[in-house]
């Protein structure tokens, strides 16, 4: 039996290949993965090691609610035995203002000591590193985009804003470090860095031991010297940690991709099963002969179940290359869109080949395994039947029982989960109905082919005369093979759907809730929205003719309640047509001796609307406040927990402005206002100007790359599905070889010919699509629900008719190489076969 | 028995030119020493209007002049004309054309799309060229063919015999110049096998088609007017107004 399994997997290498490309994608994707990931790991860890390698003993901060080193320990560490040199690692923020005069970037720049000596982790690659305490060095790509050069004179802000000038010496590269890369680093020498980041103490202290002093026994003396003030570890425990952490994130990195290789795992296993029981039915009379000559129904049986494993096995180990391969350009991309990442080149773990290879096989033989179950109820009598026998479906009582049973739960837990409201447990509750629902569709699939393929063939049957209406009759001529065929492009449609309804949902939501609560024009925030700036410039603005209203807002943390937890506590500074919403009692009330407060903050103090709210004030001592107002805390502009601002002074004192709104004027150019804005905002250099328009732009970009990004990786379950549309094509234009003769002879064109077989795919491939999108919507509109309050559902109409209109086309490009094969035959040998 | 072969040699009742007409045909499969030379040379004419059997022991080409006739196959050498068209030089387009015009066929089995009923079935070759039917005939070549209560059936509705009379129905409904049918009866039982060649002859009497038959039945060649006979790929013999005994005794002489 073996060996005529594999004689037969020989013969039909073509059809082996288009089988296990399915598999291959699918283990491929699962094996880059692991790939990239892995390789990701390995490279930090490198660095790490390698950063590691120039400290001895690191001192970490201690304590957890005092996240540093205090700065006192370095002399002390410095005067221990053994030690030959101590360094302070100052890390704090300093706004490097551009040729503009305005802070660059929309954080501030990261501020960072260079050592000098052997304690020096930082690579300068040109210039000097800075000795004096007037010289700064700037990392090479913020130096690049900021247009600054080696010898110029750089100005930066310290922790109080006042400016400071340094002479810019050298350039430095950020390595690994991907918050420097990402903010931007200015460096000085250490002393320098700790007067302008104003920080009271040290990240870290790194720490050389002299010659001869292991790191082991230096982290004793340390230690030692220290106590409890801090905690010490030798600089390879350190970046074993540090490596540790590093991978923690690539861990969520790894689950979230591994997340859609199982998507594309499932598709091709239903790939897998569709193609098996074509290759089953087509061989019903080699089945049979082999059994007319003795073979049991076991062996029958096992000589199908060989033949899937042989197929996973080959494109498993296809899939780990392609996994490879995967890998490498992903990574040869992320470092092509300036990501830094170390590479040592890429390699295939143990633990990735054990997965791919176990996972390929084994999904393989189990959709192989109903195949090839109803190979062995082939008779031996059917080896002497002529005709291949028309597969005639009847919709059987059972099947209908069962999927009204899905239907009913998944549509009940749904139903359920929408009406419990938003919440953690109900999107779970909502996506769990979803996915009973699509088992429910997947076993009523074969009831819904001939109705939906009378809507999907409606136009192509009037558009394409007779191989249209040959095309749209072939595609339900086996109601079971076209539901598995398009069951699986339905997963990949239903997916992106689904996430196309929740970004348009959430992208109209939020324009909505801006407009609610964010009804100003403009707004003036501090760079990095930390800081304040002083109430002159809200000053100025009122002064500007081209805005109807200006309010500042003023915060600061305090504590509150009985239990005396903090909280932020602010003001606005009342101005006509600013006034927000409140959902019990109202901002009309806010008058001395009250407060609004917002309803997740309301919840953790437990106050309502009349209630006392007891808050510490560190110019009015304790005060006892009446809550007047309760207001959604979601996207609210103002603080969790808000005064009427004559008191907040009282309270707190005159604070400056954290942050402004302004409406501008109606009639006023938008150019015009803006220009005003940013004039007032010029002398502060921190100070940056957002439009409520930039902003929502700024939303929506982030919503499609999200969408971008999601559909991409959604696109290979996709891919495989077509793959599967294609093999089924071509197993069906294999089985019709004399039918399609037969219409030769009679008359129909080449041309006809193939496009009979792109309709049938066109037509197969809007089925999957309409109930992929049905799905997606209708699960979309769950989840938007079960997520969080007041969505505005919205149907993101143009791509769901252009995820229509994309799988019909993707069906038809499917279906090119089945049909050019099928046009090409011979009418007389076609004739002849079978 | 005249000189077999010669082009115009038996003009059937000298009423017309003949309805297709080879010359010279060779056809070659493979090359070298693997070529089979499965048409030697073959010089024939087909009458319109006339109801002509080919046959031939196994392997003797009378498949492959038939395909080679009705423009499925490509030939080697020589000249085939339907009507005052000819096939030889035409493109696949122009011979997909020229079939869907003027040429009906019947095989021996697979006639039909499974998908179609029998009235879906009979109509398809109009709606390919895109004709309307002509309901008289319509009505007249299911009449004939006696499947008036069965049109609305599919394929695995109907008897072997019923769906080749399906077969001869579509076969005539497009009017063609010639009708190629191959071992029509070859898979039915004796009496819709006699059924459907009374079917085929009432229709070369009545309706003035055009008919050539492959069998290698003594039985059903005898319902032809003529019957040319086929030895390794050259005409040897015929037999004009044919009896199932005359062409046993033509057939014994060839194996001889």
């Amino acid at each position: 039996m073996l060996k005529t399994t594999l004689a037969g997997l020989r013969a039909h290498k073509l059809r082996l290949l288009l089988t296990s490309l399915a598999i291959t994608l699918g283990v491929g994707f699962i094996a880059g993965t692991f790939v990239l990931t892995d390789t990701i790991e390995a490279g930090f860890s490198r660095k790490f090691a390698a950063a590691a390698d120039k400290i001895d003993v690191a001192v970490l901060p201690g304590k957890k609610d005092e996240p540093i080193v205090p700065r006192d320990l370095l002399e002390k560490i410095r005067a221990v035995e053994g030690v030959a040199d101590a360094q302070g690692v100052v890390r704090g923020s300093a706004p490097l203002i551009g040729k503009d005069g305005k802070a660059v970037g929309d954080y501030p720049t990261a501020a960072v000591s260079i050592p000098r000596g052997r304690l020096n982790r930082t690579e300068i690659t040109s210039g000097t590193a800075p000795a004096k305490p007037a010289e700064a060095v700037l990392d090479a790509n913020t130096a690049k985009t900021r247009g600054f050069a080696i010898g110029d004179t750089i100005t930066v802000l310290d922790s109080e804003n006042a400016k400071h000038e340094f002479t810019l010496v050298g350039l430095f590269d950020v390595g690994i470090d991907q918050e420097l890369a990402y903010y931007g680093a200015v460096g000085f020498t250490v002393e320098t860095a700790t007067e302008m980041t104003g920080e009271k103490g040290f990240q870290e202290i790194d720490v050389a031991a002299a010659e001869g002093v292991s790191a082991e026994t230096l982290r004793g003396s340390v230690a030692a010297a220290v106590g409890s003030a801090a905690e010490v570890k030798t600089g390879k425990s350190h970046a074993a940690d540090l490596a540790k952490a590093n991978g923690a994130d690539t861990k969520i990195l790894t689950l979230g991709l591994l997340l859609f290789g199982f998507v594309a795992m499932f598709v091709a296993a239903l790939v897998i099963y569709n193609t098996f029981n074509i290759l089953v039915a087509q061989r019903t009379r080699e089945m049979a002969l082999l059994r007319c000559i003795g073979a049991t129904r076991k062996q029958v049986f096992g000589s199908v179940v060989l033949e899937s494993a042989v197929v996973g096995l080959l494109s498993s180990v296809l899939g780990l290359l392609t996994g490879l391969g995967l890998g490498a350009g992903a990574l040869a991309l992320l470092g092509r869109t300036g990501l830094e990442v170390p590479t040592d080149g890429v390699a295939l773990a143990p633990r990735t080949i054990a997965v791919g290879m176990v996972l390929g096989v084994v999904v393989t033989v189990v959709a192989a395994l109903l195949p090839a179950r109803a190979a062995t109820r082939v008779a031996p009598i059917a080896a002497l039947r002529s005709q291949v026998e028309e597969h005639t479906f009847r919709t059987g009582v059972l099947r209908m029982v069962f999927a009204g049973l899905f239907l009913a739960a998944g549509a009940g837990v749904t139903a359920f989960a929408v009406a419990t409201g938003p919440g953690e447990a109900s999107l779970f509750m909502s996506m769990a109905g979803g996915a009973v629902t699509f088992l429910g569709v997947l076993i009523l699939g074969p009831v819904m082919v001939k109705p939906l393929s009378a809507v999907a063939g409606w136009v192509p049957r009037r558009l394409f005369g007779v191989p249209g209406k040959l095309a749209v009759d072939n595609s339900r001529r086996n109601p079971k093979r076209s539901a598995t065929t398009t069951v699986a492009l339905t997963v990949g449609v239903t997916l992106m759907t689904l996430i196309s309804v929740l970004t348009s949902t959430m992208r109209t939501t939020y324009g909505a809730k801006l407009d609610e609560q964010f009804p100003v024009d403009y707004m003036v925030q501090v760079q990095g929205d930390e800081g304040s700036f002083p109430r002159a410039l809200a000053e100025d603005l009122r002064t500007r003719p081209e805005l109807a209203s200006v309010v500042a807002l003023r915060r600061t943390d305090a504590k509150a309640g009985a239990q005396g937890a903090e909280f932020e506590v602010g003001t606005f500074t009342p101005a006509a047509g600013f006034s927000p919403e409140a959902t019990t009692g109202s901002f009309g009330d806010l008058k001395a001796g009250t407060v609004a407060v917002g309803d997740e903050a309301a919840k953790a103090l437990g106050v309502k609307v009349g209630d006392a709210l007891p808050l510490t004030t560190t110019e009015g001592g304790e005060v006892r406040l009446t809550v007047v107002a309760l207001f959604p805390q979601a996207n609210a502009l103002i603080p969790e927990v808000t005064v009427p601002h004559g008191d907040f002074d009282r309270y707190f004192g005159a604070l400056d402005d954290g942050a402004i709104f302004a409406n501008v004027k109606d009639g006023v150019a938008e150019e015009n206002a803006r220009k005003a804005v940013e004039a007032a905002a010029q002398p502060y250099p921190t100070a940056m100007v957002i439009s409520s328009t930039e902003l929502r732009g700024e939303f929506d970009e982030a919503l499609d790359m999200m969408l971008m990004i999601i559909t991409g990786l959604l696109g290979l379950a996709v891919l495989i599905s077509l793959l599967g549309i294609a093999n089924t094509l071509s197993l069906s234009v294999h089985e019709r070889t004399r039918e399609s003769a037969l219409l030769r002879a009679l008359g129909l064109t080449r041309p006809q010919l193939r496009r009979m077989l792109s309709v049938e795919a066109l037509v197969l491939g809007v089925i999957g699509a309409l109930v992929g999108v049905v799905l997606g919507t209708v699960f979309g509109w769950a989840a938007t629900n079960t997520m969080t309050t007041g969505v505005i559902f919205q149907l993101p109409v143009v791509q769901v008719v252009a995820f229509v209109a994309l799988s019909g086309l993707a069906g038809v490009v499917a279906a090119v190489l089945p049909a050019r094969r099928a046009a090409r035959a011979s009418i007389v040998d076609s004739l002849a076969t079978g | 028995m005249t000189i077999t072969g010669e082009v115009g040699a038996w003009n059937a009742r000298g009423n017309s030119a003949p309805a297709v007409v080879a010359r010279g045909l060779t056809k070659v499969y493979g090359q070298g020493d693997a070529a089979v030379h499965a048409l030697r040379g073959v010089d024939i004419a087909f009458a319109t209007g006339a109801f002509t059997a080919i046959m031939g022991p196994s392997g003797s080409g009378k498949s492959t002049l038939m395909h080679c006739l009705a423009g499925l196959d490509t030939v080697t050498g020589g000249q085939v004309h339907i009507g005052d068209v000819e096939l030889t030089g035409l493109n696949d387009k122009q011979l997909t054309l020229l079939r869907r015009e003027r040429i009906g066929f019947i095989f021996q089995a697979f006639n039909l799309l499974p998908t179609l009923t029998a009235e879906q079935n009979i109509r398809l070759p109009l709606e390919i060229s895109g004709r309307q039917a002509d309901q008289v005939l319509f009505d007249r070549v299911v009449e004939t063919v006696g499947l008036r209560d069965r049109l609305a059936h599919r394929p695995t509705e109907l008897s072997g015999g019923q769906q080749q009379r399906v077969a001869v129905a579509r076969a005539l409904i497009s009017k063609p110049q010639v009708i190629f049918a191959d071992e029509p009866t070859g898979n039915l039982d004796s009496r819709s096998g006699a059924e459907v060649l009374s079917f085929l002859r009432t229709s070369v009497r009545e309706l003035g088609q055009t008919i050539v038959m492959v069998t290698h039945d003594p039985v059903a060649a005898a319902y032809a007017d003529r019957v040319v006979f086929l030895r390794d790929g050259l005409l040897v013999d015929e037999l004009v107004q044919p009896t199932p005994q005359s062409v046993l005794d033509t057939l014994m002489k060839l194996e001889a």
